[in-house]
């Protein structure tokens, strides 16, 4: 009769070679934001183990619920099978401790902002890749996803610390193939080149940038929105048909004021002021619209109203609203 | 001689290991499969020849180091089946795709290798992890000759008319646009076990046989060569499949990205996973599941299986039009040979061109060799499980047997 027996494989190894870990089995991804669920989808989508740590169970539930509902549209649009959700879905473990990520050979650091301020708090992802030394392993590498110069600070709080890297995902276009990957002051290049790996294997390209404020996509962006809502106060043309112009005209995905809404006033004001700081030019400077809109806690999709206005979904049910009355 | 047949998915490796001493006198002495290659979770389940299984659980990152488990699973003194690696006189592989370069199977040189590294545009999903398999046994075993065996290779004998697609002719220039086939071992395989239990020549024999598993085609037989098949430049055309539409208006594509606003990656989803009998039925792809539902009065599952049934049928006429007749019609794959509604289903109403069932042994009948036809019936119609295994083990054999006689 058939007997089922379970057995350790390794002592069956044919040839005695030195044990080669699988890179990238397990990632931790540390925080609950939009970013926060995008890379654990992403990297789940590609057979990785992800484990998403969260300051307390309730915002867990809800980035664990967002990614399931970020899957649902997938479904709907054909793109995925409940049965590839459910597998994507049971790959993500959720935890509530720093320490879940004693397992992982990569972790990103993606707390979300403060709400108010539109600041990530250094301290705190300090004190974030503090912990995560102390318990994963040394080849482990530790990354922040960023698009202000962070990574040589905070790679500076550790013990190892070539052992760091930046990333920029696109939140606004998390489907985008592209990922920002910057080099710290002391991320080594045997550390970068595994982050490379990573990124080929979740299907992007590298986009391999230098250690600078805004990289390639905030800094050109923030100039180009920047440009957009002063057309838009000169009364050059409505608001909805200057993203209609970039996007059907030069085949952006989504118009400035739709990307803006996207991401989150508050966010970009932040980035502005800072690109301001860092180079001193006025073309960084917020436009005043963008600061009135930030006063009045119309910070885009998560606040229901931003450039445009949104319904629960997140569909836009307001468009030219700001347009010639801007109070 | 002693021969490993590996089937290398893109997370999974099967295996069997076959003594022979001729063609027709085999067994398999040790068979299992890898599982999540690359992944967490990984592991091996092995299958002695008393029929013992084991489980092996560990990491195992590549192709390469699972078939490295399974040599040293059967070379181990607990659970082996050789004393030595040189025991295997030859390895033979499943090659999905060999394009219009391999009309039969192979020994694999290096000349080869780089005709399939060239042919991974054809195939992007399957032939890298059969040629990650050759490499590894290159590796592991390096004096041991290898064959590919090609799902494609049997259909290589359609004629053009039957393999041109009406599009521009410098799309088939371009990208090798054209009908290439699957299944081919099996359809090969159970065409010819057919003319053998009959006694008949397969040289001289008008053969339809009905591959329905989860994935599924016809193959139209004849004078011992595939004049045409149901499957097209992917698996996706054809009969309807588990969750593959089959035979579609391509204008239905268009329309379709247009409206749901998808793209290419989505669309092909659309119709390789959530159609075909799932997406009618909104069931499940499982055939059992489906009939037990229409028994209990689900219409959706009903008129699936109509539409599934029907769409064999339309088939067989074809094929029976396109080869001026037909003597043998052979069921196989899972559904094949286990399903007797759908056999009964897609024979109904085909006397008219000879097909006449013996209802009660098509009743009684379940994955063996038997002819299911009444003593009447003009067309033989068979039931005839498949292996694929056993072809790939019988042409590594006679492959390597002409080389070394050579």
């Amino acid at each position: 009769m058939a007997d089922l027996r379970t057995e350790p494989i390794e002592p069956y190894a044919l040839s005695n070679k030195v044990k080669v870990k699988t890179l990238f089995s397990r990632i931790g991804v540390i925080g609950c934001g939009l970013e926060a669920q995008g890379i654990a989808r992403i990297a789940s989508w590609y057979g990785m183990e992800v484990v998403l740590v969260a300051r307390d169970q309730e915002k867990l539930d809800m980035a664990l619920d967002g990614i399931s509902k970020e899957l649902n549209k997938r479904i709907q649009s054909w793109g995925l099978t409940p049965s590839e959700k459910r597998a994507i879905m049971g790959r993500i473990k959720g935890s509530l401790e720093c320490t879940a990520v004693v397992d992982c050979d990569f972790v990103i650091e993606a707390i979300p902002a403060n709400k108010d301020t539109g600041h990530r708090d250094l301290n705190e992802r300090k004190r974030i890749f503090r912990d995560v030394e102390k318990v994963v392993s040394d080849e482990a590498i530790i990354a922040t996803n960023a698009t202000t110069i962070v990574i040589t600070e905070l790679a500076s709080e550790l013990k190892k610390r070539d052992r760091t890297v930046s990333l920029h995902f696109f939140v606004s276009s998390p489907e985008a193939k592209i990922i920002e990957v910057v080099k710290g002051l002391y991320t080594s290049d045997k550390v970068y080149e595994r982050v490379c790996k990573f990124v080929e294997l979740i299907n992007r390209d590298v986009i391999p940038v230098m250690e600078s404020a805004g990289i390639v996509s905030m800094r050109l962006y923030v100039a180009l929105l920047n440009e957009a809502c002063y057309t838009l106060m000169e009364g050059v043309a409505t608001m909805s048909d200057i993203d209609k112009t970039m996007e059907i005209g030069l085949g952006m995905r989504f118009g400035p004021f739709k990307s803006a809404d996207f991401i989150g006033l508050e966010k970009i004001v932040i980035w502005m002021e800072n690109l301001y700081e860092e180079f001193g030019q006025q073309k960084y400077k917020p436009a005043p619209l963008m600061k009135r809109l930030v006063r009045a806690k119309r910070l885009g999709v998560h606040t229901k109203a931003g450039f445009y206005k949104y319904d629960d979904e997140g569909n836009i049910i307001a468009e030219d609203f700001l347009s010639g009355k801007i109070e | 001689m002693k021969i490993l047949v590996l089937n290398c998915g893109s997370s999974s490796i099967k295996y069997q290991l076959f003594s022979m001493t001729d063609a027709s006198d085999w067994n398999v002495i040790a068979k299992g499969g890898v599982e999540k290659v690359g992944l967490k979770g990984s592991f091996l389940k092995h299958q002695k020849e008393n029929g013992d299984k084991i489980t092996f659980e560990g990491e195992i990152i590549d192709h390469k180091t699972g078939i490295d488990y399974i040599l040293g699973v059967m070379l181990s003194e607990k659970h082996g089946c050789i004393k030595d690696l040189s025991e295997i006189d030859a390895v033979g592989h499943r090659v999905v795709h060999g394009g219009e370069t391999f009309s039969s199977s192979v020994f694999i040189n290096n000349e080869v290798i780089d005709k399939l590294e060239e042919m991974v545009s054809l195939a992007p999903l399957h032939n890298p992890p059969n040629l990650k398999g050759i490499y590894a046994i290159q590796q592991l075993m390096p004096d041991v000759p290898q064959v590919g065996v090609f799902d494609t290779a049997f259909h290589q004998s359609m004629p053009d008319y039957a393999y041109m697609y009406a599009i521009p002719y410098s799309l088939y220039k371009k990208y090798g646009i054209r009908r290439y086939g699957f299944h081919g071992t099996s359809h090969r395989f159970v065409s010819k076990r057919a003319c053998d239990i009959l006694g008949v020549n397969y040289n001289t024999q008008k053969i339809i046989s009905c591959h329905l598993g989860n994935g599924a085609s016809v193959a139209a037989i004849k004078d011992g060569n595939s004049v045409d098949t149901s499957m097209g430049f992917t698996p996706l055309e054809g009969l309807i499949m588990g969750t593959r539409s089959g035979d579609l208006d391509p204008g239905v594509i268009t329309y379709l990205m247009d409206k749901e606003m998808i793209g290419t990656r989505s669309a092909s989803v659309l119709l390789n996973k959530h159609s075909g009998m799932l997406g009618v039925t909104g069931i499940s792809s499982d055939s059992r599941e489906i009939y037990e539902a229409a028994e209990s009065g689900h219409e959706l599952s009903q008129l699936g299986i109509r539409m599934y049934d029907y769409r064999i049928k339309k088939y067989i006429g074809s094929y029976a039009a396109a080869m001026g007749g037909v003597d043998i019609l052979i069921f196989t794959g899972g559904i094949g040979e286990n399903e007797k509604r759908t056999r009964a289903g897609v024979c109904r109403d085909l006397e008219f061109l000879g097909i006449e069932l013996d209802q009660e042994v098509n009743d009684k009948t379940r994955g063996e060799e038997i002819v299911i036809s009444s003593p009447n019936s003009k067309v033989k119609v068979m039931v005839v499980p498949t292996n694929e295994e056993l072809v790939i083990a019988q042409d590594t054999k006679t492959i390597v047997e002409e080389l070394s006689n050579k």
